[in-house]
């Protein structure tokens, strides 16, 4: 036998014997340990992402622990403006108002503008308050060319029944900060586009206001966590997110076309300024032989009218000690927002509220895909995550005008993610 | 066998209960305030000792080992607490790559280490390996099935394993400060009012009659493996008592006793065996658990 590290093995076999919750003694005080990973997220034609991601957990003993994550995101590529597309090429006016950008014919407009870098900080501190009682803090920043992100979180877990049952509450405040090159678009005014007019720049300042809006976001979650047996452990929790302030999408438009279908004008789209997110998830964990299967199901609804399902299936299946595969498949459906309008006819009155953006249409999405994970020495870890996913949404336009019968009103989405992880 | 003494004596700030159990001195140290609740405590931590020591002892005739030990290649039931312990040991078995094996102990009937010179011959021991080795039973949980003249031992885990728990049902009653010794293996509950470590007195391993030193430990568990005064001497070679169940001969080279401190006592206790079971690579094992040790060659 080599004198390898077989100490986790045994912990988590004492912790079995004993019939106490691993997380009890899986510390190991005084050492940092860490995991990495780089995630790279591409949509055909569209945005890729790449996200390096390192995380340093440090247990202090007597389960106080400091968790510290650090991610990087680099975003390249085009997103969909909302518009629709049309037999001919359109032109639309940057989110600055500095140039154009356009979409060739039967295209779908992207936005090409789409750049940007992400930095994100989250710091967590565990802190138990006796044998039954733990807490935890969290602050959270994160920022980028024209977002920024602080949030705080308190939780607070009350275990019962020899450890067998656990309550969980938690609370999250953030305060979010949008202020994009250009200003903030007023919603509904009609884009301006540069056709060499004299009075361009003062026509487009009129379509802008603010230079930075704000949004509020308070979310509660209550859960309730319970052993069933020695293999198997179920969770559920109600979610409950109140958001208030800028809602809208300040590079999203809406086309309103004519009875041809052909688009007269482009409206900046508007959103409520509040929104009440609720959900239910219910999750089960369970150790077959060697083997773990984890099934979710997530219901979501929120006063905008949109209610999802998501279904998500993980197995990992241990090929021997040392390599294991986890196949992964997520189902998730959702109807659309009141206001989702894939595009508006000239002459009906406009609304008050209203987004072409695909997000929040009717739709659909698969998420198929593999992790193959390989044990190293000293209990290191090396994986790699491979996934499919595709995205369509549904038609839910009652009168399709014209040429817009003839163009690709509801592209699928599609995306590969790849990533690469290490655990040291 | 339930009724043998137990004394409770008052320290500065704690009390002292003991009791002998596991042919073991067995000690617990309570920071409680009332001699009632110090004396309600020790009684269930003895009763405890005394009930894993009936329930487990290779000796006694009326358990579950001795019912298992002596089933004649037939299965047999066992219930819950010898089930987890069962997957405990094969665990244990698997880790090790079959050097730790709760089978091994019929190989006492011809390695008796007492300090005499009378070595095995080669085919006394291959006379007796037929029944040495974990991949030899079935276990299929309740059902555990032995060849026949195989037996089972958990002299290797229960001292250990009274240790946890014991404390966890003390803990059951109370959220002070406790430390529980069997025979050297140690582990402590809740924080101690003063902060301070408890300061426990040990024997030397390798020197078992000098005086006791002491040792000082706040959290966690300790236990030891290794018994000096178990060897013998033959042409001159010493013999430790750590037999391989894979050949049927004592581990060369192995260190005299390892002292290992974990969360519990358990796995304190399991990885102080593995590492003397490597022989001379006792130290890189320990080095690689990252985990405080103390070695004696």
């Amino acid at each position: 036998m080599k004198p390898k590290k077989i100490r986790h093995a045994l912990t988590a076999a004492t912790c079995g014997l004993l019939g106490v919750n691993s997380s009890d003694s899986l510390g190991e005080e005084g050492d940092w340990s860490f995991d990495s990973a780089v995630l790279y997220y591409s949509e055909v034609d569209r945005v890729t992402a790449v996200e390096p991601v390192i995380s340093a957990t440090r247990d202090f003993g007597e389960e106080r622990a400091l968790n510290l994550k650090f991610v990087f995101d680099t975003l390249s590529g085009a997103s969909a403006n909302g518009a629709t597309p049309s037999d001919q090429p359109q032109t639309f006016t940057r989110p600055s108002g500095k140039g154009a950008y356009t979409a060739a014919a039967e295209e779908t407009p992207l936005d090409d503008t789409f750049r940007d870098n992400r930095f994100a900080l989250s710091s967590q501190w565990e802190q138990p308050i006796n044998r039954d009682y733990k807490t935890a803090f969290g602050i959270n920043f994160s920022t980028e060319y024209d977002y920024s992100s602080l949030s705080a979180n308190a939780n607070l877990s009350r275990d019962f029944n020899k450890r067998n049952t656990t309550l969980n509450t938690g609370l999250s405040l953030a305060y979010d900060t949008v202020n994009p090159e250009g200003n903030i678009p007023i919603g509904l005014s009609s884009m301006i586009i540069d056709n060499g007019q004299a009075n361009y720049r003062s026509e487009f300042n009129a379509t802008r206001e603010d230079s930075e809006e704000n949004k509020d976001i308070l979310d509660l979650i209550f859960g309730l966590t319970q052993v069933i047996d020695r293999k198997t452990i179920m969770q559920v929790s109600y979610s409950f997110s109140d958001v208030s302030g800028y809602l809208t999408d300040p590079f999203k438009i809406v086309s309103v076309v004519g009875d041809d279908g052909r688009p007269l004008e482009y409206r900046y789209e508007q959103r409520p300024d509040a929104r009440q997110k609720q959900s239910l998830y219910w999750q089960v964990k369970r150790q077959f032989e060697t083997d773990i299967l984890d099934l979710s199901y997530r219901y979501f609804w929120d006063d905008w009218g949109i209610t999802s399902h998501t279904i998500d299936l993980r197995y990992r299946w241990i090929l021997d000690g040392r390599h294991y595969l986890e196949p992964h498949i997520r189902y998730y459906d959702q109807s659309e927002a009141d206001f989702y309008r894939r595009f508006l006819i000239q002459g009906e009155s406009l609304p008050d509220h209203v987004s072409a953006d695909y997000r929040l249409g009717n739709m659909q999405a698969l998420t198929v895909g593999m992790r193959y994970g390989m044990a190293l020495r000293n209990e290191q870890e090396l994986s790699l995550r491979l996934e499919y996913y595709l995205q369509s949404n549904d038609n839910t336009e009652s009168v399709i005008p014209g040429i817009l019968n003839d163009v690709e009103l509801y592209p699928d989405v599609e995306a590969i993610i790849v990533q690469l992880g290490f655990k040291f | 066998m339930n009724h043998r003494p137990v004394k409770l004596i008052a320290a500065d700030s704690y009390w002292v209960g003991s009791f002998e159990a596991m042919a073991s001195p067995c000690e617990l140290f309570m920071e409680v305030d009332e001699e009632a609740q110090a004396r309600q405590l020790l009684n269930i931590a003895a009763q405890e000792a005394w009930r894993i020591e009936s329930k487990f002892s290779r000796y006694l005739n009326d358990n579950p080992v001795h019912q298992i030990n002596n089933s004649g290649g037939h299965p047999v039931e066992v219930d819950e607490e010898v089930a987890q312990l069962l997957d405990f040991a094969q665990l244990c078995w698997q880790l090790s790559e079959g050097l730790f094996d709760i089978t091994s102990g019929v190989l006492r009937r011809i390695w008796r280490f007492d300090g005499g010179s009378q070595l095995p011959s080669q085919q006394q021991v291959e006379q007796i390996m037929p029944f040495v080795g974990w991949q030899k039973l079935t276990w299929a949980r309740p059902f555990l099935t032995l060849v026949e003249g195989m037996e089972i031992d958990f002299g290797g885990i229960g001292k250990e394993y009274a240790v946890d728990r014991t404390l966890q049902l003390l803990q059951q009653h109370t959220d002070r400060a406790l430390l529980i010794n069997y025979g050297g293996d140690i582990c402590t509950g809740g924080m101690r009012l003063s902060k301070q470590p408890w300061s426990v007195g040990i024997e030397n391993p390798s020197h078992p009659d000098t005086p006791k030193g002491v040792l000082e430990i706040s959290r966690g568990a300790l236990a030891t493996s290794g018994d000096t005064r178990r060897y013998l001497m033959h042409n001159g070679k010493r013999y430790g008592h750590l037999l391989n169940p894979k050949t049927g001969w004592p581990i060369d080279d192995a260190s005299r006793s390892a002292t290992v401190a974990a969360a519990t006592c358990t796995e304190a206790g399991l990885l102080a065996s593995l590492a003397l079971l490597q022989g001379s690579e006792a130290e890189t094992f320990l080095q690689n658990q990252d985990v405080q040790y103390w070695l004696t060659p």
